[in-house]
């Protein structure tokens, strides 16, 4: 069987992320959806699950792939606290639960890429913390974050990963060019690679709204 | 959308150059690139500064080898087959100044014209994707069997000329041949890549899927490292072949069912096609023999190696799949050249039937009459009679007549051409176009199967050896078994002898 290619999305629905912020990532979501869907290796292995956390912790939908794929109303409290340690918690049973491992007769899945968005910071900072320890033990393709707007802070987040990128601003133009450029980091897996000197010159770069840290 | 914004430039050769600045159409690993404002070429710009080396290498692309190539006898239908960079330009923006390639847009038949894929490139994995084919595709874009065989045609004939200038493409895949199966075309892009050997090294070490084992093995030893290996005339080849099997057969011939690494994929993955690679349909070591109640539905049939075997492609290519993934597999001296692919994929055009299944997908396949014929995708068996015309031809002027191991499977309203009838004409780029008009063609008319002669001067039935009887342009003669038909009378003609098989 063709491997897997997983991707979890885990996006902050937090009380401030209510009115624009989460119409623009709606926008984002489509628009990186829309392109997944016309090219041919993601359509092959990319299946995509969403978790959204706020005061509660939601699986959107859990991996699905590419083309059987629908997205449902995404909504938000009117305010209440950033639950991410849980939403890794729950993206850990997630793990635990769906993902295909490779066996001595069968081909299991490619190692899962996920992104984490959040316009905050954890309000559940113990468990936070005890997840990004778990965490830092599991084998992830690409474990990304992004601080999105100016509220949000770096330093939590590279606890959890040294791969932490800014958004400026909580438009739809910044999270569709953070979305399209999370499917064009996908899509790498399938292009050229390069001689084996300096791997990391293949990938897009990120787009110019993007600041890395 | 933002409003466009025309960058004009001066190409290096002096041309003028005109872009559409305002959105780049796309971006790769490499570049960024730009449509010309009416659309009829592109340019793309390198993101990273080109050292002395690469930009030399642009102007040999641009200039010597693009004159290497199609300033030669069939050039101009050589072309077709590319997509060859024009022009260098140089860009002076935001206080930079960034290196770019002018090249022609892909032929409109290279896009989607209809469906939910509308407008976006035909790249190749679409149709050589089992789960893309049987799952996402539209049917009325996936095209015949034999629309394939003419798409492999034009890939092998392309890198052909390429290697024979001393080139190798070096990033052979999917992604950078693009295929139209409708019309059974292709088109080779990505040359700004070429290598040409002890000159340019390679950018790349290739695509997944294509890259060749040895390269794959040695890609962590350092560039200096005297055993690594990187893209080559060879490894083109096994790229080459990687291709061709994956559009007749629609699956992977080295991704089965063995697993090298159990705990890590990307370890598994890099052995599997890397030092481990074994051919899944190896006859003897089967190892990586898929499991078919491991593949998805929609990976099937295509993944059933047993139901559907490669030796389906008939006695001219069975040889060369063996040469490439059994043989050549690990010793890249023993692939087979694109220009034995070539040969082979145009011979095996001679052999194929159209299926009697109308509803078959296919609608065509080789011809087998050492077994019981049936159409291999569909399982259709074929019924009736039908005529295979067995060619012979004369080494040298007195010489006698010897067979050549090349076959006509006759159909109805099939024509005939002047490569069957004259050894010395080949259907490749060099056919003039003189040499592309049908000189007869077949029917099966009131129950038996006739040669009708459209435009052979000298044809003969020479059944009988001392009673040759002349059949004038606008006659017929008919096809039975054991008859001899003389094409012509110069020392190239050839002659066919007629054998008749009933099922």
């Amino acid at each position: 069987m063709t491997r897997r290619l997983p991707v979890y999305l885990l996006i902050d629905t937090s009380g401030s992320m209510k009115g624009e912020p989460i119409e623009s990532v709606k926008v984002g979501l489509d628009a990186m959806i829309s392109t997944l869907v016309n090219d041919p290796f993601a359509l092959e292995s990319v299946h995509l699950s969403i978790i959204t956390f706020d005061k509660e912790v939601k699986l959107l939908f859990p991996l699905t792939g590419i083309d059987e794929l629908t997205l449902p109303e995404i909504t938000t409290p009117d305010y209440g606290p950033t639950h991410l340690g849980a939403a890794l918690q729950l993206l850990e049973q997630r793990i635990d639960t769906e993902f295909i491992r490779n066996t001595t007769t069968q081909k299991g899945d490619w190692l899962p890429v996920l992104l984490v968005m959040t316009d905050g910071k954890p309000s559940d900072v113990l468990l936070y913390d005890e997840m990004c320890e778990k965490f830092s033990r599991k084998k992830f393709g690409r474990l990304i974050a992004c601080a999105a707007g100016p509220q949000a802070r770096v330093e939590p987040l590279k606890k959890l990963t040294p791969e932490v990128y800014r958004l400026e601003n909580l438009d739809s133009d910044s999270f569709i060019k953070l979305f399209q450029w999370v499917s064009a980091s996908i899509d790498e897996c399938n292009k050229s690679q390069g001689t084996g000197i300096d791997e990391s010159a293949n990938l897009p770069p990120p787009p110019e709204e993007i600041m890395v840290f | 959308m933002s409003d466009s914004k025309i960058v004009k430039l001066t190409a290096l050769d002096g041309s003028a150059i005109e872009f559409d600045s305002s959105e780049a159409i796309g971006s790769g690993a490499m570049k960024d690139v730009y449509f010309s404002p009416d659309k009829s070429y592109v340019v793309g710009f390198f993101r990273k500064e080109q050292d002395n080396n690469s930009r030399e290498r642009l102007e040999k692309i641009v200039n010597t080898y693009s004159k290497q190539l199609f300033e030669k006898e069939g050039g101009e239908n050589l072309r077709k087959l590319f997509c060859w960079p024009t022009h260098i330009v140089e860009w002076q923006h935001k206080g930079i100044t960034k290196l770019g390639v002018v090249a022609p847009t892909y032929r409109s038949n290279f896009f989607f014209s209809s469906g939910r894929f509308k407008g976006k490139e035909k790249e190749g994995k679409w149709f050589a994707s089992p789960k893309l084919r049987n799952k996402i595709l539209d049917d009325d874009q996936k095209g015949t069997w034999l629309n394939y065989l003419q798409v492999c045609i034009k890939i092998a004939r392309a890198v052909k000329r390429m290697h024979a200038a001393g080139l190798a493409h070096s990033d052979l895949s999917y992604k950078n041949v693009l295929v139209d199966p409708l019309k059974g075309d292709a088109c080779i892009i990505d040359i700004d890549g070429l290598v040409v050997p002890g000159k340019y090294p390679p950018d790349v070490v290739g695509t997944p899927d294509f890259i060749a084992p040895e390269v794959l093995e040695t890609v962590a030893l350092p560039k200096t490292d005297s055993n690594k290996k990187v893209p080559s005339i060879l490894t083109d080849r096994h790229a080459l072949a990687v291709l061709i099997y994956m559009y007749l057969l629609y699956r992977h011939p080295l991704r089965g069912g063995m697993i090298c690494d159990p705990d890590d994929s990307a370890r598994d993955e890099e052995l599997c096609m890397g030092r481990e690679a074994l051919f899944i349909e190896h006859p003897t070591d089967r190892k990586n023999r898929p499991v078919v109640k491991n593949l998805d539905k929609f990976e099937l049939p295509q993944g059933d190696v047993d139901k559907l075997p490669y030796t389906l492609c008939g006695p001219y290519l069975k040889p060369l799949f063996e040469k490439a993934f059994i043989d050549g597999l690990h010793d890249p001296s023993k692939r087979p050249s694109a220009d034995d692919w070539e040969k082979a994929l145009i011979k095996t055009v001679d052999l194929i039937q159209p299926c009697q299944n109308p509803q078959c997908k296919e609608k065509w396949f080789v011809f087998d009459n050492t077994r019981k014929p049936v159409c291999p995708f569909c399982g259709t068996a074929y019924k009736g009679e039908l005529p295979v015309l067995n060619f012979y031809y004369r080494p040298r002027p007195n010489d006698s007549f010897r067979f050549e191991n090349a076959r006509l499977m006759v159909f109805s309203k099939q024509s005939l051409y002047k490569w069957h009838i004259d050894k010395n004409i080949h259907p490749n780029e060099k056919l003039a176009d003189a040499d592309k008009k049908p000189v007869g063609d077949f029917h099966l008319h009131n129950g038996s199967w006739i040669l009708i002669n459209r435009g052979m001067s000298d044809l003969y039935d020479v059944s009988d050896a001392n009673n040759r009887k002349k059949i004038a342009i606008g006659q017929s003669v008919s096809l039975t078994d054991g008859r001899k038909i003389l094409f012509g009378t110069s020392v190239s003609s050839r002659l066919c002898v007629v054998q008749l098989v009933k099922n």
